[in-house]
């Protein structure tokens, strides 16, 4: 069928190479750019006097706090670096997609966590080697950060749980913090009223609810080896009261750490189990007057032990000795006296040394409870190494079991340790 | 051609003419429906509300907020604006070229793969359609390595391949479906007049296929603006940041600054919006240009 | 379908007699008579014609071809931490998959997963084409009004998942105060086990409403109005119109939209982790979540490789699905 075109399309056809030629060039474009384009891998810096350093401090006020004491021991150690920031959450992955095209950087900060997981990998280098000084450290975090008898990290700081309460709300109905379960429960239930909860706490479905849970399982005595005892049931008992009672939300189950401040600051809880990394926060509001105190026991006469947070620099193995080496002298010098104490003002986070102890409560009285707990504080890793993450596995799963109803405490325990 | 056959479709026939003025029936009607339309949109877009809401709280969070910013603080919107600046432009220039690179090798491939007739179109459509499948992820680990052999990571060219992969096969499934129902004689009798394939796919193809090229370059854009997964793995310096890992700067481990967050999805919705409604208008009623008789 | 040879020489012998020396397009080139013409001629033609794909399969060979092998073979490996530093992964044949079939949350995760995308896919789809349909006429506004729609796709799903658990909270939710309002009681959103899913899917829906709406709006466009206005002398209007006029015109691009929401919804992982982390008790979990879990949360890259290749064939079932009503649809 022969067929006109109303329309001349010869002056639309603006005159271009062949098909085939010009997406050939535009398939090697980037390629060819490559040679433009600087930054390349992160190893990439020849430069034997930059270290690459990698952390999860991506927003402020910690970026520029922990950049500080970073450029603070550049100068000492005599090096330049070049730092890559990462959200939180992807830091592992990037840890191991840089491990798998071996670009590591120099020094890596690690999760504590974290930190027996990687080791086991081989792919950071022992501290001992390089003569590192590990004595004056709290055992806690010295274990967290080891494995099979070699310390692979330094913290300079940790933070942990403690009980926030807001003074006014309790002030008001007499009642003074809480030092036992009983007591905690009866607070709580008192302090309800109208929107306003007694307690709140996270039993998220990850390692946070998991993490909170902690303080309540080994201050009455429960272990990770074993989490079907009596004693690790009567812990997560004691959250199912309170929700069940109704002191606690039922929202718990979904709630952040950060969602659990957001609840105690807007003044639906009256109390919180939460961490100091939240007094930034807390105090910036003027007319909430919190107070803290540590995690209350079950019966009296018990230690209250909390877990152990923050974050270990390490050194990877990249190969060049001469750096690994400079990179050692950085991650001691992190973690000296003087860097801790300020990182330790700044970030309101406990020293690890434990000589620095009355220093600091000194200058920060509002972080006495939390000094007073780091000192019994347990690492999670301490006990099961890289088993850990399945024990945490096992913890939330038990706690959303428990908390929706769906078992007992007891029963829940042994359901999440069949799955 | 009988009008049954036009009606039940079946081998599509596509007529063209020119539209010839639309007869208003009377503007109370369409008011009507420009109402209702409001409230679809208002339904719809409530928790889009309640983010700006939430952008405009001093708190950052709505649990102490009214239904409405009684007392808009804008700290999130300056810090956003502070910080972010630079990354949206680079999220644009990402985006812009993620659309020309993903129409370019889309478009040929799906007219192909809809009217030349080889034998191995469905092993064709079934890997690209695999193609889609594949997590994130997976792509983006090896992507990494790659890219850090060849240094291309940190680089907007980098970005734009990458982003890509979420494109392409989208947009060859999409161009495709649309150019299966181009009838081929249009085509032949522009190669009976002496046009190659290439001349004929340019002039006339291209045209008659507008609407949905530009639907198609859409969603380039969007997928690619929307990225954070690449945006994420192939850089690790700041010097080529997309907003959406931006954002991330007020998401910390422990502490978030969560108006600076919405501010900045506020702020990066803006740019996309405003391309939207333009390309939306290009997407005009019913298929216009060339003619054949 | 007739062999792509055989097609190939009938057009050049008709464009070789109909073209008389014009300057038709760049490829024909003029060639000495004789029989190496027409075959030389018919190679190159299939040659440019090969051309119009062959960007697209260079960039999914090395974009997508590598990933997958990678992803099928990390899947019969033990694949840990350890690997990504020594590079080893010792093979272990289906002992990866053993253990997600056995897994106890394998079952409803894969419940979920069907559900999830079933319910996600009809509610998107059957709004979207609504939406897309009340668009099409033109009124004031119309235009700007959809491309608005389009923001729930715009924004970061960090952002919408925060904002619709702050929506969704039981107690200081704004959709459960809305209800008490009328009279209501508040529901457990994302407390439940029996209503978490549901109210993912929703937010899922919402989420996917803007590309079901946009691309069935495209195909609505590409009918003529013609077809309609014959289908009016016909009598054929409203309801009718629809069936007989708007239905079958849009039938391949319905089956895209639909084969390729199957296959992103399936995929979802974002919104969920966002929205309750596959909980609560794991009334959440989809197959998705679990291949993130293993590999990202428990470090056994293996193990999450096999829940995403399961997800893969799942998603190859519906495809090659589709392709069987696209065959048919051409060859009718």
């Amino acid at each position: 069928m022969r067929s006109t075109t109303t329309r001349d399309t010869r002056p639309r056809i603006i005159r271009r190479p062949h098909v085939l030629g010009s997406l050939a060039i535009l398939a090697i474009t980037p390629f060819a750019l490559t040679a433009c384009s600087g930054g390349g891998g992160a190893a990439a810096g020849g430069d034997a006097g930059t270290l690459t350093i990698l952390d999860y401090y991506n927003n402020e006020p910690d970026k520029t706090l922990v950049g500080d004491a970073l450029d603070r021991c550049a100068d000492d150690v005599g090096v330049k670096i070049k730092r890559e920031t990462v959200p939180g959450k992807d830091l592992i992955q990037k840890v191991l997609q840089q491990s798998s095209s071996k670009t590591l950087p120099d020094v890596l900060m690690l999760d504590n966590p974290d930190v027996q997981e990687i080791a086991a990998t081989g792919g950071l280098s022992p501290l001992s080697d390089y003569g590192v000084d590990t004595s004056g450290f709290a055992k806690g975090i010295l274990d967290a950060a080891s494995y099979e008898g070699e310390v692979y990290g330094l913290a300079p700081t940790v933070n942990t749980l403690g009980l926030f309460y807001n003074e006014d709300l309790l002030a008001a109905k007499g009642i003074t913090p809480p030092t036992t379960w009983d007591e905690l429960k009866t607070a709580a239930a008192a302090l309800t009223e109208g929107d306003t909860y007694g307690l709140a706490f996270s039993s998220i479905a990850t390692y946070e609810g998991s993490w909170q849970f902690l303080p309540f399982m080994w201050t009455n005595g429960g272990d990770e080896a074993d989490l079907t005892t009596p004693a690790v049931a009567e812990a997560l008992q004691l959250q199912v009261d309170l929700v069940n009672s109704g002191s606690a939300s039922k929202s718990v189950i979904n709630w952040s750490q950060a969602d659990v401040n957001d609840q105690f600051m807007a003044g639906k809880a009256a109390m919180m189990i939460n961490g100091p990394w939240q007094i930034p926060a807390l105090s910036a509001d003027t007319n909430l007057k919190y107070g803290s105190v540590q995690v209350p026991v079950n019966k009296a006469g018990q230690t209250p032990v909390a877990p152990l947070g923050g974050e270990v620099w390490t050194v990877p193995v990249t190969g060049d000795k001469d750096k690994q080496a400079k990179a050692a002298k950085f991650v001691e010098c992190i973690s000296s006296d003087e860097n801790q104490l300020a990182l330790a003002e700044a970030r309101f986070t406990v020293p690890t040394k434990t000589a620095l102890a009355e220093q600091y409560v000194a200058k920060v009285p509002e972080m006495a409870a939390f000094t007073e707990q780091v000192a019994n504080a347990r690492s999670r890793t301490g006990e099961l190494g890289e088993e850990w993450p399945e024990a945490a596995t096992e913890i939330y799963t038990a706690i959303q079991l428990a908390l929706t109803g769906q078992a007992t405490p007891e029963e829940a325990f042994k359901q999440a340790a069949a799955g | 051609m009988t009008t049954t056959s036009i009606v039940t479709g079946g081998r599509q026939t596509r007529r063209f003419a020119p539209v010839g003025p639309r007869r208003h029936r009377g503007d109370r009607r369409h008011l009507g429906y420009t109402v209702l339309g409001i409230l679809i949109l208002a339904i719809m877009l409530f928790p889009v509300y309640w983010m700006v809401n939430a952008s405009l709280q001093p708190s950052g969070n709505t649990l102490t907020g009214d239904f409405f910013p009684v007392n808009p603080s804008f700290a999130g919107y300056e810090k956003a604006i502070a910080d972010q600046g630079g990354h949206l432009v680079t999220s644009l220039v990402i985006s812009l070229g993620t659309v020309v690179l993903s129409l370019a090798i889309a478009a040929p491939a799906a007219y192909a793969l809809a009217q030349f007739r080889f034998r191995w179109i469905s092993i064709a459509l079934l890997v690209i359609l695999i193609a889609q499948m594949i997590p994130g992820i997976v792509i983006a680990n090896a992507l990494y390595s790659a890219y850090n052999d060849l240094g291309l990571l940190n680089s907007i060219p980098g970005l734009i391949l990458a982003d890509a992969s979420h494109a392409i096969p989208f947009a060859i499934l999409i161009l495709r479906a649309s150019m299966q129902t181009i009838p081929p004689s249009i085509v032949e009798a522009a190669r009976v007049d002496g046009a190659g394939h290439v001349r004929a796919f340019v002039s006339i193809v291209l045209p008659v296929s507008r609407n949905v090229l530009i639907t198609a370059g859409l969603f380039a854009f969007l997928f690619s603006w929307s990225d954070f997964l690449f945006a994420l793995t192939l850089t690790t310096t700041e010097d080529v940041r997309p907003v959406t890992l931006g954002i991330y700067q007020y998401l910390g481990s422990q502490v978030s600054n969560w108006s600076a967050v919405m501010a900045t999805a506020v702020l990066s919705s803006l740019p996309a919006i405003l391309l939207l409604v333009i390309a939306q208008r290009f997407i005009a009623a019913g298929a216009t240009g060339g003619a054949v008789k | 379908m007739s062999s792509g040879i055989a097609g190939a020489s009938l057009q050049d012998r008709k464009t070789d007699q109909r073209s008389s020396g014009t300057d038709g397009g760049a490829p024909t080139k003029r060639t000495p008579a004789g029989a190496g013409r027409r075959s030389r001629r018919f190679r190159r033609e299939d040659l440019i014609k090969l051309g119009f794909v062959l960007p697209a399969a260079l960039y999914i060979v090395l974009f997508f071809g590598y990933p997958v092998v990678k992803n099928v073979t990390m899947s019969f490996q033990e694949y840990t931490t350890k690997t990504f530093f020594t590079g080893e992964a010792p093979w272990v044949g289906f002992a990866n998959y053993v253990t997600v079939f056995s897994s106890q949350l394998f079952t409803p995760a894969l419940l979920n997963t069907a559900l999830f995308t079933a319910g996600s896919i009809a509610g998107q789809f059957v709004i979207g084409l609504a939406l897309a349909v009340f668009f099409k006429r033109r009124f004031p506004l119309s235009s700007f009004l959809r491309a608005m729609l389009l923001l729930p796709w715009l924004l970061p799903l960090i952002v919408s998942s925060a904002t619709w658990r702050s929506i969704l909270d039981q107690d200081s939710g704004v959709l459960n105060a809305a209800l008490g309002s009328i009279g209501l009681s508040g529901v457990p959103w994302l407390t439940s086990p029996s209503v978490a899913l549901f109210a993912v899917v929703l937010v899922n829906i919402w989420i996917g409403i803007p590309f079901n709406v946009t691309i069935l709006y495209g195909g609505l466009q590409d009918i003529p109005d013609e077809l309609y206005e014959a289908g009016a002398l016909d009598g054929a209007t409203g309801w009718k119109a629809f069936r007989h006029i708007t239905w079958p015109n849009l039938r391949p691009v319905v089956s895209v939209v639909l084969v390729l929401g199957v296959v992103y919804t399936i995929k979802v992982l974002d919104i969920i982790l966002g929205l309750t982390n596959g909980g609560p008790a794991n009334a959440t979990q989809t197959l998705a979540v679990r291949s993130y879990q293993e590999s990202f949360v428990n470090f056994e890259f293996g193990v999450g490789a096999a829940f995403s290749n399961i997800l893969i064939v799942i998603s190859l079932l519906f495809a090659i699905v589709y392709l069987r009503v696209n065959r048919r649809a051409v060859d009718e």
